[in-house]
């Protein structure tokens, strides 16, 4: 709504502000070389009421002689009306000195903002006459997902996962530098840039470094894993192996030279030193 | 009597039993108060002294058949080694002191630090066979050495911060009395008692545990039946928990609170070794049970003793730990074949060392064969090898039995060594870790002569014969068995097999060195021949002799393998071997190898001969080191059929002299080679980045081994993303961690390391991901960190020289490695992983880093990781870059620093460590005049070798070859000579009397002290209520003592007579020291020495100190030394403590003579009558004491006793 009045007053100051360019013209044709700006108001004013007056009343006769539209004849009829000769207004129109007001410049349209649209509007499907509207935007009766398809690229996971165990520990060690003492690295007086944690002593020192707890095992699982699950040797049922450096056979072979001739094609093989003297 | 004097007949008697009783241990004070009593069977009538050997102990009484009062002299040279030539500075005399010293207190030569005299009314207890008990009641505080307590700081009982103590080293005499050799076993009952909380592990069976009738504490009976020595027997307390092997009853596990589970993983295969050595010996484990305690803070990895093994902690792992298994495994099934040889069978002598650290070596590397495989096995024996080699290249040849020379041929001269090898305590700890290499393979070099199934049987016999004569009686005599000499040895074999091995022992064993090989060949085409010439060149440089016998070569050729023995006569041998191929026809033929293989063979490389490459001794059945000049091609033939690890190994080794294509591709292709052990892939690997450096300039293509690493790690999708970590492949496992640092150490033209492989690394820090994986990837963040520090560079700086290095000055890409090493520095905070090898890595990173003027070189961080309370992989870690510091900027604070770690490092690994990383990476050269080479620190060290460091002789030769890095045999540079000084001394005349007024003010400092300290010690006297003298160490006399003890001794002991005569003396030595002339008067001086001198063994009458100190014979050159203040005050005031103590005492007894003896001195009594004299007004005044048993008279002597 005040858009609305916003335009209208726009568009009357526009229109007014040609009347009182054609009211200075007359003027100066006239003879005067300056007006006040009160006196030129009003004589605007005045031209206004005028312009408004024949209007309405060529409006009234368009009317009366059952039209919509005025033609020139209901203008001359009201100004007749009013009393005003319309005698030599034609020449007084095509006078040799007169000012030509430059045509006042097509405003631009004001653009009816369009509805807010989503999605392309579907076209009526054949069964439907072409005169009923046209079917709403899309989403009013279209079921769209709410969450994006996750990416299912491997590449891109890994990059993710990566980055985001790297957000969390470096959040996590950037806390802990702020909130405890650090060890610089630089003569300088603030660390601010590679700060490094103090290293505390502990007693016992070798607890925490013998029960690591940057990763969670569950060793019963891992022992199931390497003990059972996992076996790779041919070891008599009631020799339990050691997983990670078992060795699989006596290899009492005192010629080293045939040690490497060795089966390297089990699928898990866990030892290093499994690639000696199978063979 | 033609018999030879060996370690097991020189003294005068036998030990049949011995009783060892721990009563007072105390983890407060670091104190044990105890008695042990030996019974010994006299081997003649006439019997007069026993010596012994007792160290650090304070000796409060010594008993013959709990009746008689035996007088008893201590002395222990090694207080003052180089107390006749105190000016000294020169390690090639100290040497010969060093060993006097160490031979002066030998068991084996029937001697001792203690000499008990058997009183006149005694004599008729000695007869010969019979026994005889001696009692010996004594204390130990604050021991230096060979006991170490572990008492972590901060709150708690002593269970919950997991304290305990334990012995180390192999010298018994530093813990309680006895006769410390290996030659004498004897049978055992030990008592310990402990707090109720706490559990003693010791040597034999347990077979009892009584609580004392407070209930507070508790008694551990042990009996120990198989004859075992004093050096073999060990203890352990602390808040143990057991774990009875699942597989052997007879095996107990111990560990520390809360390592339970990691310890039943750990343990988990030692049964498999136990039986390996049962089945391979075929022999029963020797004793009824086996001990294994895992402590904290020890020297070594493992130490055998009878029955049971001290292991270090630091040996357990979770069953996600990989590289640990192997050391782990290895340690304790060492550990268990030295129950076998070494405890259960010892040396005779210590020039059987050999055989008993060779064996259990030789047994262990068998198990290591089955278990590992053999490709880690002959991997290890050729590591083995280089080691000794370089090792005798370097500081000369070992001789395993140096004492008797070989029947032939010279003497070789065992006077190249800057320590004597002749005594164990005197050894450098490199020279025995080299010495013991060398043995096993001596042993396996014997193995090949006669063969393993008879070598085994050799072993058999001994063990059986052993085992006989363990089950015995002393009186059998026959406990002899039980021990093991090379001769002994040499007639078994021969018993055995009926072989003569004497010429080999002689060759190998009682000469060092070793042989080295020069090989050349050129093939004659016209007679189908290859000239073959060895020559022995260097057979007159250090380490290397020549040799003279028969020498394998074999020749790998286009229709086979064929082996040639040649006969080595001369240092020069010609030999024309006719080849068995003909030149290729360029026949598409499968070439047989020495396995029976046949392989294909791209052999476009090669000229017309037929041989494809020659190998010298490929069993390593020498000791010898091989040159051989063959062909690039070769070369690279041998490494990629040849199918011996150490023929791979030589290749790689020679193929870094050939950067060429062929050389790439051959290396690259090892890499890839499933089939191929990992080392030799590993090596291959490093290699590679030598070959690509030399080639940088025509190198094509992406760095080297970026292909084989994504084609390998790379995940499938996205090469250039590494997989998620799966280590279930251990091959593959140990070629992603070295790959990565092998790359790094790439370089373009422009001499820094590539930007994409910088790229390359931060990636694989990035994608690693461990979620997935069975195994800790601790190990290989660590080799990620190391390969970023490889990557870095000397910086090229765009700063104006001496503008401070700044955060902003950083390079991008050093920005980057920066970030990723504070981020995982700082994360292991948090996050610790398995033995923080991550922070070792990031602190040597750093270090890298402030080498390459990245960072600004400051010692402080370094500090910090340093200290007691890390971890010990860490602190060593930090001392190591403290060390590279000190030698590159270091200001003599910071050497000092070091020193003062070295001295009183609570951690005596830390200690030992040090010292090693000092000397591998000396903080300045020899006589280069650098800033650091001074006065002070030549004096320091020698203080420490000289006297300081008495009871820890393994640190004492640690710094006798830190001593001879820095200074070499020779007097130090920097310490001008004596006469020079006297020059000196009248230019500084005025100088030394200004220093003399200072010592007069500190003298007039030292009185006040002395007068602020006596109200202490009052209060400390009223405090003591019991009137034994036990009863004073312990705190305001809480501690019972035992009812053991009370009973076998009767009743209440007095103060031993000599003990307050000494006191005397020691009050002697103080006065010395505060003696206004004595600061630089050597005349003083060599009074006081020869005071000493004259408490010799085996001179009657008079007796020497009873008690020492070390560094109480410190001369008052220590003031002008970089020693810490602190320390030192201590010590002083601990004197001024005594000396009124003394003074204490001497009022309540008024003795006059002891009045005319303080007048007296520095001269002593000038006669000896009156020194009996005095001597006997003592002893009534000490026998009115033990009758009338008032407190305060025992007090009153006893505080003379405790100030030692």
């Amino acid at each position: 709504m005040t858009e609305n009045v916003e335009k209208l007053e726009s568009g009357s100051d526009a229109r007014r502000r040609i009347l009182n360019i054609a009211v200075s013209t007359v003027l100066l044709e006239t003879g005067f070389e300056s007006a006040d700006k009160i006196s030129l108001e009003t004589l605007t004013e005045m031209l206004q009421c005028f312009f408004t007056e024949i209007g309405n009343s060529a409006k009234g006769y368009c009317e009366l002689s059952g039209r919509v539209e005025p033609v020139l004849g209901d203008v001359v009829m009201a100004m007749i009306n009013m009393g005003i000769s319309i005698q030599g207004l034609e020449q007084y129109a095509a006078r040799p000195n007169r000012h030509v007001i430059q045509p006042p410049q097509q405003a631009p349209a004001p653009r009816t903002p369009s509805m807010l649209s989503a999605g392309s509007k579907a076209k009526h499907a054949s069964h439907i006459p072409f005169y009923l509207p046209s079917l709403p935007d899309p989403h009013a009766y279209i079921r769209t997902p709410t969450h994006k398809q996750p990416v299912t690229e491997y590449e891109a996971i890994r990059e993710k996962a990566a980055t985001q165990k790297r957000d969390i520990e470096r959040a996590l060690t950037k806390f802990l530098a702020k909130t405890s003492e650090t060890h610089n690295l630089f003569n300088t007086e603030d660390n601010q840039v590679f700060p490094l944690i103090a290293c505390k002593p502990t007693f016992p020192a070798y607890l925490p470094c013998l029960l690591p707890t940057d990763q969670v095992f569950d060793f019963d699982e891992l022992e199931y894993h390497f003990q059972v699950a996992n076996r790779t040797e041919d070891v008599p049922a009631e020799k339990k192996d050691q997983s990670d450096n078992e060795g699989d056979n006596g290899g009492d072979n005192d010629n080293a030279n045939s040690s490497q001739a060795e089966s390297q094609d089990l699928p898990v093989n866990s030892s290093p030193d499994r690639n000696k003297s199978g063979g | 009597m033609k018999k030879e004097r060996t370690g097991d007949n020189c003294r005068p008697f036998k030990l049949a039993h011995q009783i060892l009783s721990l009563t007072g241990i105390s983890f407060e004070r670091r104190s044990i108060i105890g008695f042990v009593e030996l019974t010994i069977v006299p081997l003649k009538d006439n019997l007069r002294y026993i010596r012994l050997n007792a160290k650090q102990c304070r000796i409060y009484r010594v008993c013959l058949n709990d009746q008689y009062d035996a007088n008893f002299q201590y002395f222990d040279p090694f207080l003052d080694i180089c107390q006749a030539d105190p000016n000294t500075r020169s390690l090639e005399i100290f040497s010969q002191y060093h060993l006097a010293a160490a031979q002066k207190i030998d068991p084996d030569h029937n001697s001792g630090e203690l000499h008990v005299q058997i009183p006149e009314d005694a004599a008729h207890l000695i007869g010969e066979g019979r026994g005889l008990r001696i009692g010996i009641e004594f204390s130990l505080e604050s021991p230096q050495g060979g006991l170490h307590f572990v008492v972590p700081e901060g709150e708690g009982s002593l269970v919950e911060k997991s304290a305990h103590m334990f012995t180390y080293g192999h010298s018994a005499r530093l813990w309680f009395p006895c006769v410390d050799s290996y030659a004498e076993p004897c049978t055992w009952k030990l008592e310990f008692t402990v707090d109720e909380s706490l559990t003693a592990v010791s040597c034999g069976e347990l077979v009892d545990v009584v609580f004392t009738p407070d209930h507070r504490r508790k008694t551990f009976h042990y009996v120990v039946n198989t004859p075992a020595c004093a050096p073999n027997i060990a203890l352990a307390i602390g808040p143990f928990e057991a774990y009875v092997d699942p597989f052997m009853n007879e095996f107990t596990h111990y560990c520390l609170p809360n390592l339970m589970q990691i310890l039943k993983n750990t343990v988990r295969t030692l049964h498999e070794a136990v039986g390996f050595y049962e089945e391979t010996l075929s022999t029963r484990y020797p004793y009824p049970c086996y001990k294994q305690v895992f402590v904290d803070e020890t020297e070594d990895d493992a130490t055998a003793y009878t029955t049971m093994s001290i292991m270090s902690t630091h040996l357990l792992h979770s069953i996600a730990i990989i590289d640990q298994g192997y050391i782990s495994r290895k340690a304790m099934a060492q550990a268990v074949a030295e129950q076998f040889f070494g405890c259960f069978i010892t040396m005779q002598n210590w020039s059987d060392l050999w055989l008993a650290k060779g064996i259990p070596d030789y047994l262990c590397a068998l198990y290591a064969k089955k278990c590992f495989g053999n490709n880690e096995y002959r991997y290890w024996i050729h590591q083995e090898l280089q080691e000794v080699v370089s090792y005798e290249e370097q500081y000369g040849g070992i001789v395993l039995d140096p004492w008797q020379p070989p029947a032939t041929g010279a003497r070789a001269d065992t006077k190249e060594f800057y320590f004597p090898v002749r005594n164990v305590h005197t050894m450098s700890p490199r020279y025995m870790e080299v010495m013991r290499k060398k043995s096993h393979l001596v042993l396996r070099m014997l193995e090949q002569r006669i063969g393993q199934e008879l070598l085994l049987q050799v072993f058999n016999k001994q063990l059986s014969l052993a085992t006989q004569a363990a089950n015995t009686k002393i009186g059998s005599r026959l406990w002899g068995q039980l021990l093991l000499s090379t001769n002994s040895f040499v007639k078994a074999i021969f018993t055995v097999t009926g072989k003569d091995m004497a010429v080999f022992v002689d060759q190998w064993v009682r000469t060092g060195g070793h042989a080295k090989f020069q090989l050349t060949s050129v093939f004659n085409r016209k007679r189908n021949t290859v000239e073959l010439e060895i020559r022995q060149d260097c057979v007159h440089d250090r380490g290397i002799r020549k040799y003279v016998g028969p020498l394998l070569v074999q020749l790998q050729e286009l229709d086979g393998t064929f082996k040639h023995t040649l006969q080595i006569e001369n240092t020069v041998v010609k030999a024309d071997i006719t080849c068995h191929s003909k030149s290729r026809r360029n026949k598409k033929k499968k070439i047989p190898l020495c396995t029976g293989e046949e392989v294909d063979m791209d052999l476009s490389a090669m000229d017309d001969s037929p041989v494809l490459w020659i190998r010298l001794d490929p069993e390593m059945s020498l000791l010898r080191s091989t040159v051989i000049s063959q062909p690039d091609y070769q070369w690279q033939y041998q490494l990629r059929h040849e199918r011996d690890v150490t023929a791979q190994s030589e290749a790689i080794d020679a193929l870094h002299n050939y950067p060429e294509s062929a050389t790439r591709k051959a290396l690259t292709d090892t890499i890839e080679n499933e089939q191929t052990y990992y080392k030799i892939r590993c090596r291959a690997a490093h290699c590679l980045t030598k070959v690509a450096n030399a080639l940088i300039s025509t190198w094509a293509g992406p760095p080297a081994m970026l292909t084989i690493f994504r084609k390998m790690f790379g995940s499938f999708a996205a090469p250039h993303i590494i997989k998620q970590n799966n280590f279930d492949n251990l091959q593959h496992y140990f070629l992603q961690k070295t790959i990565p640092v092998a790359m790094a150490g790439l370089r373009n033209i422009h001499g820094i390391c590539p930007p994409e492989v910088v790229r390359f690394l931060l990636d694989l820090f990035k994608y690693n991901d461990n979620s997935k994986n069975h195994f800790s990837d601790n190990y290989y963040k660590a080799a990620l960190v190391d390969a970023l520090a490889a990557t870095i560079t000397p910086v090229i700086s765009v700063l104006q020289p001496g503008a401070p290095i700044t955060a902003d000055s950083l390079s991008a890409d050093t920005r980057l490695v920066l970030e990723e090493i504070t981020r995982v520095l700082n994360l292991e905070k948090v996050l610790p992983c398995y033995k923080n090898t991550v922070s070792v890595s990031c602190l040597r990173a750093v270090r890298r880093l402030q080498q390459c003027g990245h960072l600004p070189s400051i010692p402080t961080i370094f500090r910090a990781y340093a200290q007691y309370g890390q971890y010990i992989d860490v602190r060593l870690a930090a001392f190591e870059c403290l060390v590279d510091f000190v030698r590159v900027d270091g200001k003599p604070e910071d050497l000092s620093y070091l020193l003062t770690a070295l001295e009183g490092d609570p951690d005596p690994a830390v200690r030992h460590g040090l010292a090693r990383l000092l000397i591998s990476n000396p903080p300045f050269e020899r006589a280069q005049r650098h800033r650091l080479d001074t006065e002070a620190v030549v004096h320091r060290l020698w203080n420490n070798v000289n006297s300081h460091l008495s009871n820890d002789a393994r640190l004492r030769c640690d710094l006798v070859d830190l001593y001879y890095t820095l200074y070499g045999p020779k007097r130090p540079i920097c310490v001008p000579l004596p006469e020079i000084q006297a020059m000196m001394k009248q230019m500084h005349h005025k100088e030394r009397e200004r220093l003399e007024r200072e010592r007069e003010r500190e003298r007039e400092r030292e009185r006040q002290k002395e007068l602020e300290v006596k109200p202490v010690i009052k209060k400390e006297i009223e405090d003591v209520k019991y009137g034994s003298e036990i009863g004073h160490l312990t705190e305001s006399g809480s501690i019972v003592p035992p009812l053991s003890e009370s009973e076998r001794t009767g009743h209440i002991l007095p103060v031993p007579i000599s003990s307050i005569k000494e006191e005397d003396v020691k009050v002697d030595v103080t006065t010395v020291h505060d003696m206004p002339g004595a600061v630089f008067s050597d005349a003083a001086k060599r009074e006081f020495t020869s005071d000493n001198a004259v408490a010799l063994p085996g001179i009657p009458g008079t007796s020497g100190p009873i008690g020492f100190e070390p560094g109480m014979f410190r001369h008052d050159i220590t003031d002008e030394m970089g020693a810490p203040k602190a320390k030192k005050k201590k010590k002083d005031k601990k004197k001024h403590k005594h000396k009124h103590k003394h003074k204490h005492s001497s009022k309540d007894k008024s003795s006059k003579d002891k009045e005319h003896k303080d007048r007296s001195l520095p001269p002593r009594p000038p006669s000896s009558t009156d020194h009996l004299k005095i001597k006997e007004e003592t002893r009534e005044t000490l026998s009115s004491f033990s009758s009338s048993q008032s407190p305060s008279e025992d007090v009153s002597s006893m505080p003379s006793n405790m100030s030692f």
